[in-house]
């Protein structure tokens, strides 16, 4: 790793301050992408600010429509919120797999979501569950956030403050992890919920995407068998040494139906495949 | 204190408490008074010629106190790094080609990751940022990584001394009984293998801190190595420096797994700094230099051809191997996919005719050198795939063809098609057991559970068998101090096996010593003259019998001190359970009085002196010997996802006698772990066009996970321990990934035969599999 300064931000204020002022700043939300990064060399920032004690970043809010996690809160704190486990187990499941608990333990929503790895789980869930991200300067609504591979609708400096999930009546996460990094080769997330039904799918992709075809046809009848013979194309989906397009492409369809299963049973609303 | 026996038993490790509470000190421990850091320039080509370093802008940097390039080695005119391969001789009897590897490249980088200079400064920080300023100027050239295409007409040529990348062209075995069975018999099964290449990832990475000391001309080497004795003479020659001018010592070792076994460049070049500026140069790897510079392992294709007659009895055996040798020899050079794999070709099968060739190439890669097993684990795959998929498509019970063929107890001892002598076994016990372990009469039942589930259940049971190996020679030294310790040094190396406690064992349980009053010291040139390290299975059966000698050897020297005290004569002295006891008189004395007489001239007799107890011995292996088992699993395969999950595993394993079951259980553990991680996930690759690196990370390469690992049953056969040493003991380490990477393929296979899938190569990925279904067209 190269060298580079350090501070502790203690406001959002401060925070943007500092980015302002530096050559190459980034901010720290958690580091499970970053400090890797830095360690390869592939990312030499002059200046890291790290955002863990920033006070306005923290807390979980759940009322019965909604759920609004601060930003800085790490996976292992939303798989384990009880309330969350309740309300909508889904999300509950999707941040409790994510990567492995080292990275539970330090990574955190607004890390994730700014980052917008596109096999990371947290899209999909704010996607598929039409969530809302609050920025220090304005709201932002899923589907206007993501932009692609590792591209959001985020301006340089900008910091996520808090996702703010609806909750829906009925949702279903399924993941079928990556044999090494256990991002989400693929993952769909399937709700309905006051947004209507959505499915929306991670890992497959340069980002995350909705299916307009299974919704449409989930609409109609919530089940696995309505999205059976829905094929999905594999033109543009991510093909690597871990799975082909067409592989991936098979895998949301087997996925989504697990998911739809899920969301239509009560005990479990979701798993790894 | 006498001790009760603990040989045989399961004991706890004495070394679990250190490691446990994190007070193991391992190489980034170990810091020196006014270190410096070392940080290598490596090349980020597959293939390019150096024509210029540039370290003007890295030299002015802050905190930098050396820059050492390979035009500045290369003027140092120092050995190049050695190959020691036992397999030299091509198949026309002229040798193999080992092409001169230098510890930094002068002229030409062979691989992703070569060393190219070395940076020393103050933090390892300021090292790294002066690293990434040091220009070079590459001219790139076209590259081949591939072993199949390394011999290929236009391929990227390595060394101009090895046409078409030819390093050895070998051969073992009966060609014209082999020729003629293969002529003549019912059925010849042919079948194509892959033996994806590995890296082993060790917890802990490779490092080094070198020290010189100006006065005295002497060097200090601790070195995250498992071959401290045999890497000391070859660098020590490599510098030009007497032995004894290099102390070199390991702490204790986060995982070896063979990829810490070889002779490395990185040590060497801090050694040279560090006597260059007379004081200490630390340096340790990070992952993605463990990735890109740690010898791989594995890395062969063959093509496999059994001859059977109409009974599906084997008549011969042909392997036919290609093996990647890397861009040079490592240490051990070809051996490992040449004589290392044709040692055990056939297994524990009476075949009367086999014949091992094999082709080792060089290609745009790191070395491969050992790795656990070197070359056994691919013969058991080659023969128990093979059986697996004559059965099949023979119509035959794999499990019955298996039986049909096993050399029987009476047969023992019996020399092997491919001439391995086997001393002791009886492998259709072996075999019968374990599948009486795995509940076969419930196996119909837990298919139609898996069924209900969408899941397709197999079963597979495989025997395997290999040998043991490394340095043929071991040193140990008992020395008795006044407060009643016993210090045991040996020149074996555990890297985590657990020979602090199994080795004190042995000791202990001769001696009638509790096992906690005796201390380990390994790894050190200083602490024994010789020493073999790790490697092939070695620890208990050289290291553990060298102790035992040194412990007969403290026993005999005991009973003259004993008589000399009893007023009685050494040969009436018997001894037993701690305890010395006149057979004329009845009189006795405790091991810990003869240890406290030893310490007191006045009570020794004449001819000896204090320190009279302590003992060193040499132990000479005089034939290796041959671990055997049988390893049976479960697997559930997801047909609509590919996805593999290995439910239950059996295994029975004959490691002769068996010093502590729970590290024997340990070391079986691990090795189906990681017999099971070659299985299903692992591979290193590297770009075929670009020759770059793929897998640089835990990101990119799969390791096993605790989920994926399944439930085991582990049992150990001790009906027939070797006369072959003195343990009655086989080497255990290497046996559970020869076992487990075939019987989980096997398994899986079987539970896609109603598709008509008859073979995956390694690793069986998940799209893999669902591939093969989708192609097999049966359900």
């Amino acid at each position: 790793m190269n060298e580079f300064k350090f501070m502790r931000a203690a406001t959002l204020a401060d925070a943007a301050a500092a980015f302002e002022k530096a050559d190459d700043a980034r901010y720290l939300a958690g580091g499970q992408t970053l400090l890797p990064v830095m360690k390869q060399g592939l990312a030499v920032p002059s200046d890291v600010i790290s955002l863990a004690r920033i006070g306005e970043l923290a807390g979980i809010a759940v009322s019965k429509e909604r759920i609004d996690i601060g930003a800085m809160t790490r996976h292992a704190d939303v798989a384990a919120h009880k309330e969350i486990r309740a309300l909508l187990p889904a999300l509950s499941v999707l941040a409790g797999g994510i990567g492995d608990p080292h990275v539970r333990n330090r990574g955190t929503i607004g890390g994730s979501l700014a980052n917008n790895d596109p096999a990371a789980d947290y899209p999909a869930a704010v996607l598929g569950l039409g969530a809302t991200i609050v920025t220090d300067e304005r709201t932002i609504a899923a589907e206007h956030y993501f932009q692609g591979l590792f591209a959001t609708a985020l301006e340089p400096g900008e910091l996520i403050t808090r996702v703010e999930f609806p909750v829906p009546r009925r949702a279903g996460y399924v993941k079928f992890p990556h044999p090494a990094s256990r991002y989400a080769l693929v993952g769909v997330m399937v709700s309905d919920g006051p947004h209507g039904i959505r499915v929306a799918v991670t890992g497959a992709g340069a980002g995350v995407f909705r299916v307009p075809a299974m919704e449409q046809a989930l609409a109609k009848s919530f089940t696995p068998e309505a999205i059976a013979d829905i094929p999905i194309a594999d033109a543009d989906l991510t093909s690597d040494r871990h799975g082909s397009a067409a592989y991936r492409a098979h895998l949301v369809g087997v996925l989504a139906r697990r998911a739809v299963t899920l969301a239509a049973s009560p005990a479990m609303h979701g798993h790894r495949s | 204190m006498n001790a009760p026996a603990s040989f045989g038993k399961s004991q706890v490790r004495v070394e679990d408490q250190r490691f446990l509470k994190g007070q193991g000190r391992y190489i980034d421990d170990v810091n020196l008074p006014g270190q410096g850091y070392g940080a290598f320039v490596r090349s980020p080509h597959a293939h390019a010629r150096v024509l210029s370093i540039d370290t003007s802008a890295a030299a002015t940097m802050p905190g930098v106190l050396l820059i050492v390039t390979g035009a500045e080695w290369a003027t140092q005119k120092f050995g190049p790094l050695p190959c020691r391969s036992p397999s030299k001789v091509n198949r026309d009897g002229t040798p193999f080609k080992d092409p001169a590897r230098q510890c930094l490249v002068h002229d030409v980088a062979r691989y992703v990751g070569e060393p190219v200079a070395l940076v020393v400064a103050a933090t390892a920080a300021a090292a790294r940022s002066a690293a990434d300023a040091v220009l070079v100027d590459y001219e790139t050239l076209a590259s081949v990584t591939d072993r199949g295409r390394a011999m290929a007409a236009g391929s990227a040529q390595l060394w101009p001394e090895a046409p078409q990348n030819l390093c050895l062209d070998f051969e073992q075995g009966k060609r014209a009984d082999v020729e003629s069975a293969m002529a003549s018999a019912k059925h010849v099964i042919r079948l194509d293998l892959e033996n994806n290449r590995l890296t082993a990832v060790p917890m802990e990475p490779r490092g080094a801190i070198a020290d010189f000391d100006r006065a005295t001309g002497q060097y200090t080497l601790w070195n995250s190595s498992q071959n401290i004795h045999a890497n000391r003479d070859l660098m020590a020659a490599m510098l030009r420096i007497p032995k004894d001018k290099l102390h070199h010592l390991a702490p204790d070792i986060g995982g070896g797994f063979g990829g810490k076994n070889s002779v490395y460049a990185e040590p060497i070049v801090l050694l040279y700094a560090a006597g260059k500026l007379a004081h200490p140069v630390k340096w340790v790897a990070d992952r993605t230099e463990a990735f890109l510079t740690d010898t791989h392992g594995r890395d062969q294709h063959s093509n496999v051809a059994l001859a059977l007659d109409d009974t599906g009895k084997f008549l011969a055996l042909h392997v036919h191997s290609i093996g990647n040798v890397g861009a040079a020899c490592g240490t051990m050079g070809p051996f490992t996919p040449t004589g290392g794999s044709a040692r055990t070709q056939g297994g524990p099968y009476a075949i009367p005719a086999i014949l091992y060739s094999a082709q080792a190439v060089f290609t745009n890669t790191v070395q491969t050198d050992p790795y656990r097993g070197a070359g056994r684990p691919e013969a058991v795959f080659h023969i128990e795939r093979v059986i697996e998929f004559a059965a099949r498509k023979l119509g035959i019970d794999p499990v019955e063809l298996r039986r049909r063929n096993l050399i029987q107890p009476e047969q023992m001892p019996y020399t092997s098609g491919i001439g391995l002598a086997i001393d002791c076994g009886n492998f259709p016990a072996v075999m019968d057991r374990v599948i009486a372990m795995s509940d076969r009469p419930g196996y119909a039942a837990r298919v139609t559970a898996s069924a209900a589930k969408g899941l397709r259940r197999g079963f597979a049971v495989t025997p395997y068998l290999e040998c043991s190996g490394g340095a043929p020679q071991e040193e140990a030294q008992l020395k008795f101090t006044s407060d009643g310790i016993v210090l045991l040094a040996v020149g074996t190396h555990s890297t985590g096996m657990g020979h602090e406690t199994a080795l004190a064992q042995i000791v202990g349980d001769r001696l009638g010593i509790d096992l906690h009053r005796i201390h380990f010291r390994q790894g050190d040139t200083a602490a024994t003259k010789i020493g073999g390290g790790h490697g092939g299975s070695r620890g208990i059966e050289l290291g553990g019998c060298a102790a035992l000698k040194a412990a007969d050897m403290v026993i005999d020297k005991a009973r003259t001190i004993a008589a000399h005290a009893l007023n009685s004569r050494a040969d009436d002295i018997a001894f037993g359970k701690g305890k010395l006891t006149d057979s004329k008189t009845g009189q006795s004395m405790t091991i810990d009085g003869v240890i406290a007489a030893a310490g007191d001239q006045s009570r020794l007799p004449a001819g000896m002196s204090v320190g009279a107890l302590d003992s060193t011995a040499v132990f000479d292996r005089e034939m290796f010997t041959v671990p055997n088992g049988a390893h049976a699993c479960e697997v559930e395969v997801d047909p609509e996802t590919g996805v593999i999950r290995v439910v239950d595993f059996w295994a029975v394993d004959d490691f002769g006698s068996v010093i502590n079951p729970m590290l024997a259980d340990g070391q079986v553990m691990g090795g189906i772990v990681q017999g099971l991680g070659q299985a299903l996930l692992e591979e290193v690759v590297y770009d075929s066009d670009s020759g770059q690196a793929l897998t640089t990370s835990l990101l990119e390469y799969a390791l096993p996970r605790a989920d994926h690992v399944p439930r085991m049953k582990i049992e150990f056969y001790e009906g027939a321990p070797t006369k072959r040493n003195p343990l009655g003991a086989k080497g255990a380490g290497e046996a559970g990934c020869c076992g487990a990477s075939p019987v989980i393929v096997n398994a899986v296979l079987d539970a896609l035969n109603d598709y008509g899938v008859t073979h995956i190569d390694m690793p069986l990925t998940s799209e893999k599999v669902w591939r093969a279904i989708s192609a097999g067209g049966k359900a």
